[in-house]
């Protein structure tokens, strides 16, 4: 809930399409307050225009948009090779609906009814992920926890962590996003691939086995819980 | 659904009219070309008589070598053989002439009578055949015998014409009637095929019309007709709902932005906080249960078959183990995956099909009490594909069974502490009807719950029910 600490230098920027003026409003609330700075567009037009010459690190998008449909404006973008990533923002959940977004060229859909941190989260994780793009890296270290990427190893200060596919997944997705809260549904839709809400405590039980298997005598715990939100990993103390 | 053979054709209503038609035509036939055999051959009968009784007029003229030369003479003229005749003394001894001996019951009266036997220079002959015997101005005796033999072939041409036109007539009436009788069953069997798309969901389907504006042809068009109202009804509806599910996500989105807003200003150890947590995770309840009533919706409008493929089901069943075995540990339940060696294949959408088995997993553990047992396996027979989620719980009533797959019914909830929403089966079951999967709830061995999803087989699915 404070500003997370961000790897950039500088403060990211983000491009807000959207029409209904109270949520664009929180949106850019919300953003801001994660410290990015945000500029709004109320139409898909007046949006593909500043999409276009804004240079941007991130877009949020709604489907449905008055001037130009949020998929042609993202299908426009990518066709003229801008790879910046985009989070849709939809009134529509089908299911169809959001593989027809992704198809167009989003990077991550998101359906309304939302909460504004979930929002937040996932801009954060598309920007971390098109920054890891650029490289190539098999180790990903964070604290004293280290992967090979290659050979789905982990290890934490020297010693063999031994970690089921799944497990190795999630530790790998928390570890790229550190210092990042990561909601469930995000945790459940990045690690499983499924895009429904398996309601119950699922996603806290694999959790909780996963601290089991990476945590050790004397040194503390680095995945927590952040109350009616999610989790982070935090190796900072 | 059940589809109609082609070979129930007996049921048809036009192949009952027909066979029966055909029946009445033979007989009929039958009937006509009989009278005509008997009219014919009393005419030709009476012919034959009056032929022989005018020779008998004209050889009673001669007599001695004379008629003897006379009946020679005719025997030339005999072009069809069937003549013969016999000149006897007083005591019946042959004189002259092709017939040897008095015919049996012959009396020289003449009369015509019918005779069976006669016999002549070349041997006996038997056959049908008239006789007359007279006694000639010199008082011998003369027999004139004409064979109905060749009268009898012409009977037998009519008989003939009689098979042969009859034959002629039922054989294209039969093959009329095949074809006649499998032309509206297609038909029928082609509403039924759009029938059943419709039922299945796909509002769009019209009843084929052939353009022959006969009986079926009308009916489909009335049919028609209400699909249309049926449809316009359905997208006016589906339009209210859909603009009102628009309207309300807004203002959740808001609703839930201002609360959370206001929280993360509050410091953590404000009163007001906690009452600010508490109205948050309230509106997260409520936009789930928002989510997953839109999520049903959208299942049952029944459009994303576009995605379907043939999914293997083991794997799918070896995933979802992995993904719950860790809670069911946690509760210290036995989740028990049966897997068989043969791969078995489901045509569906592998996420929608995830999600259902989740669900009926989600359910089983969590009522299934402390140490007991879950088994999850899906078995493949000639009948289809059948995947079985099994629990040790207390199970659902019978007379629940119906009312737990509606819209938010909870059932079985002995705790009364259920965090679930009450769909989780009325997802399972718009997941179901739109795989053309059937979902039956029966008890487990042991009293426990025993859910089941029952389809047929990949292959066969991808062919019958969603060709475009």
């Amino acid at each position: 809930m404070r500003p997370a600490s961000f790897p950039y230098g500088s403060m990211p920027r983000v491009l807000t399409i959207e029409d209904d003026l109270v949520t664009a409003e929180e949106i850019a609330t919300e953003l801001r307050s994660h410290g990015f700075a945000v500029d709004l567009a109320a139409d898909g037009r007046e949006g593909l225009a500043l999409a276009q010459r804004g240079h941007y690190d991130a877009i949020t998008l709604d489907r449905m948009l008055p001037g130009l449909d949020g998929l042609a404006l993202v299908a426009t973008l990518r066709g003229q090779g801008i790879t910046t990533p985009v989070l849709m923002i939809s009134a529509l959940s089908d299911v169809d609906e959001r593989v027809r977004g992704l198809r167009a060229g989003g990077d991550d859909y998101l359906t309304k009814p939302f909460a504004s941190d979930e929002m937040s989260a996932r801009v954060e994780v598309l920007l971390r992920r098109h920054a890891h793009a650029a490289t190539a890296d098999s180790q990903l270290r964070v604290g004293d926890l280290q992967l090979d990427l290659m050979t789905r190893s982990a290890r934490r200060s020297g010693q063999d962590i031994s970690l089921l596919p799944t497990e190795f997944k999630l530790l790998e997705f928390l570890m790229r996003n550190a210092g990042q809260v990561l909601s469930r549904t995000m945790l459940f839709q990045e690690v499983w691939g499924y895009h429904f809400d398996p309601g119950t405590n699922l996603i806290e039980v694999h959790i909780g086995r996963l601290r089991r298997r990476i945590e050790q005598p004397g040194r503390a715990q680095p995945i927590k819980t952040v109350r009616g939100t999610g989790y982070v990993f935090d190796a900072a103390d | 659904m059940s589809s109609t053979p082609l070979t129930e054709g007996w049921r048809s209503s036009s192949s009952r009219l027909l066979g029966l038609y055909s029946l009445l035509f033979v007989a009929w036939s039958s009937v006509l070309l009989g009278v005509m055999y008997w009219r014919v051959s009393d005419y030709l009968d009476g012919l034959a008589e009056s032929a022989l009784l005018q020779r008998a007029h004209l050889f009673q003229r001669f007599q001695g070598q004379t008629l003897d030369d006379a009946l020679s003479e005719s025997l030339r003229y005999d072009i069809h053989g069937t003549y013969a005749y016999g000149v006897f003394n007083a005591q019946g001894r042959h004189l002259t002439g092709p017939l040897q001996a008095l015919p049996q019951g012959i009396e020289a009266d003449q009369r015509s009578r019918q005779i069976r036997r006669w016999q002549l220079a070349d041997g006996v002959r038997e056959d049908n055949g008239r006789a007359l015997a007279m006694r000639t101005q010199d008082d011998r005796v003369l027999v004139l015998v004409r064979q109905s033999g060749k009268l009898t072939a012409v009977n037998s041409i009519i008989l003939d014409a009689l098979w042969w036109g009859v034959s002629l007539t039922v054989i294209p009436g039969l093959a009329g009637w095949h074809v006649l009788r499998r032309r509206p069953l297609k038909r029928i069997q082609q509403i039924e095929a759009a029938t059943d798309r419709i039922t299945a969901g796909d509002l769009g389907q019209r009843l084929p019309v052939s353009g022959r504006r006969d009986e079926i042809d009308r009916l489909s068009s009335i049919v028609n007709g209400m699909l249309d109202r049926i449809e316009q009804l359905m997208t006016e509806v589906k339009g209210v709902s859909d603009s009102i599910a628009h309207d309300l996500r807004t203002p959740l989105t808001r609703l839930r932005a201002h609360l959370y807003r206001t929280r993360v200003a509050l410091d953590d150890q404000d009163p007001q906080a906690v009452q600010l947590d508490r109205a948050l995770t309230e509106t997260d309840l409520l936009m789930g249960r928002f989510s997953a009533l839109l999520r049903v919706s959208e299942l049952e409008s029944g459009q994303r078959r576009s995605a379907f493929e043939d999914v293997e089901v083991m794997s799918l069943l070896a995933e979802l183990h992995e993904f719950y075995l860790p809670l069911a540990e946690e509760k210290q339940q036995r989740l028990e995956l049966e897997t068989g060696t043969d791969p078995i294949l489901l045509r569906g959408d592998r996420e929608l099909l995830f999600e259902a088995i989740a669900n009926l997993l989600s359910n089983a553990l969590r009522f299934t009490p402390e140490g007991g047992r879950i088994v999850l396996r899906a078995v493949s027979d000639a009948a289809g594909v059948q995947v079985e989620v099994v629990d040790s719980g207390p199970g659902i009533p019978a007379e629940d069974r119906s009312r737990v797959v509606q819209r938010f019914q909870r059932g079985r909830d002995p705790a009364g502490q259920s965090d679930g929403f009450g769909l989780g089966l009325s997802i399972v079951a718009a997941i179901a009807s739109l795989h053309g999967l059937h979902l039956e709830i029966a008890a487990a061995e042991g009293g426990g719950a025993r859910l089941i999803l029952q389809g047929i087989h990949g292959a066969e699915n991808s062919r019958s029910a969603y060709a475009p």
